[in-house]
């Protein structure tokens, strides 16, 4: 079973509060990871600054990618300069081929204790993702996850 | 693209080594390590039950729930190494359970069309056909910037044709060929089962790949 997101009023704070995190960092994109919850598998479910809607058929499992490194290994993961100096092969990076992302962070977002989530900001262009956007999006992240624990 | 005698059989020689290799290591996960790692799973189910301690008891419940993805993760990584429907069901099975996987990976849905009825093919132009069409897909999720591709088969007497479409951004083919040895690799791989692969690209356009494949 996939998370559902909770009820409409639930998904519509999550969607407010992506866009607001895009607003306020100046980032071009903002999206949210949850991992299904009966199984391993990660899908983004929320996002702001899209280009395409891609990130809603795109499921990664439990250690691939940036949102199933971030939920295994429950450490803020970041990408400076894709596709460049990455670890591993730019194929490995499925959402930052899918919004032609330069620079990326991305944090976990706890339930209960266990990373089960992740908000991930992305840049486009220009510069990377200094430490100040950086604490603002870990800030971020504690915020959604006090939403999401309800 | 024409490859010297030497050239060839050396290309040819490091391609097979490495398809061989492959298989080999996804045959092992699979048979050897994923079976193995199964016997302890039932084994910790076992144990499970017999456990009367309530915390011993779910602490073994986690460990075996561990062990069953880790046994998900083996099987998942043999199939990505080496796709068994390929050796089993043939090319068409194994493209349209690839296709799956990538539509869940990348965000870009492929139609699939085929047209004729599928003849056995060795398993080296099998295994040839299913990398050039991975390439020519992973291509389009790296470059194109497209939300859909579409593969048609044609199963023609005498050959079989593969035609790989994006209406993506499209490139300089002469300038990619210089910068990428993927799309040298596609056409050499080809050349090797006596089969052809043109590519042709138009910035803004798309790009469309026709592979074929004489068949006897």
């Amino acid at each position: 079973m996939e998370y559902k997101g909770g009820s409409p009023g639930e998904s519509a704070l999550i969607d407010q509060a992506c866009e607001k995190v895009l607003t306020e960092l100046d980032c071009d994109f903002v999206g949210l990871a949850l991992q299904n919850t009966d199984g391993p598998d990660v899908r983004w479910h929320y996002a702001a600054g899209n280009s395409n809607e891609k990130y809603k058929r795109i499921t990664v499992r439990y250690g691939k990618g940036i949102a199933g490194k971030v939920i295994s290994t429950g450490r803020p993961m970041y990408v400076e300069n894709f596709p460049e100096n990455v670890a591993g092969k730019a194929l490995e990076y499925p959402i930052m081929l899918a919004e032609a992302l330069k620079h990326a962070y991305a944090v976990p977002i706890h339930f209960k204790g266990i990373p089960k989530g992740v908000l991930l900001i992305g840049k486009r262009s220009g510069q990377p993702i200094n430490e100040n956007m950086q604490s603002t999006a870990r800030n971020a992240a504690r915020t959604l996850e006090l939403k999401l624990n309800g | 693209m024409e490859i010297q005698p030497a050239k060839k059989n050396i290309s040819s020689y490091i391609i097979q080594s490495q398809e061989d290799e492959i298989k080999r290591i996804a045959l092992e996960l699979h048979e050897g390590v994923g079976q193995t790692l199964y016997s302890l799973y039932t084994g910790m189910q076992f144990i499970q039950t017999a456990v009367d301690q309530p915390e011993m008891k779910g602490y073994v419940g986690d460990m075996a729930q561990m062990m069953e993805k880790t046994i998900q993760e083996i099987r998942l990584l043999a199939v990505e190494l080496h796709p068994p429907a390929l050796g089993t069901l043939g090319l068409l099975p194994a493209l349209k359970s690839y296709l799956k996987l990538y539509t869940s990976t990348y965000g870009i849905t492929v139609d699939l069309q085929n047209e004729g009825m599928e003849v056995q093919i060795s398993e080296r132009e099998s295994i040839t056909l299913f990398r050039v069409c991975q390439e020519a897909l992973a291509n389009i999720a790296r470059y194109a910037d497209t939300m859909s591709a579409s593969i048609f088969l044609q199963w023609k007497p005498g050959q079989l044709s593969i035609n790989i479409e994006d209406k993506g951004m499209g490139f300089d083919v002469d300038a990619g060929m210089q910068k990428s040895s993927g799309l040298a690799a596609m056409i050499e791989r080809m050349c090797l089962i006596s089969g052809k692969c043109v590519i042709s690209s138009k910035i803004g356009e798309g790009t469309t790949i026709d592979i074929s494949l004489p068949l006897y």
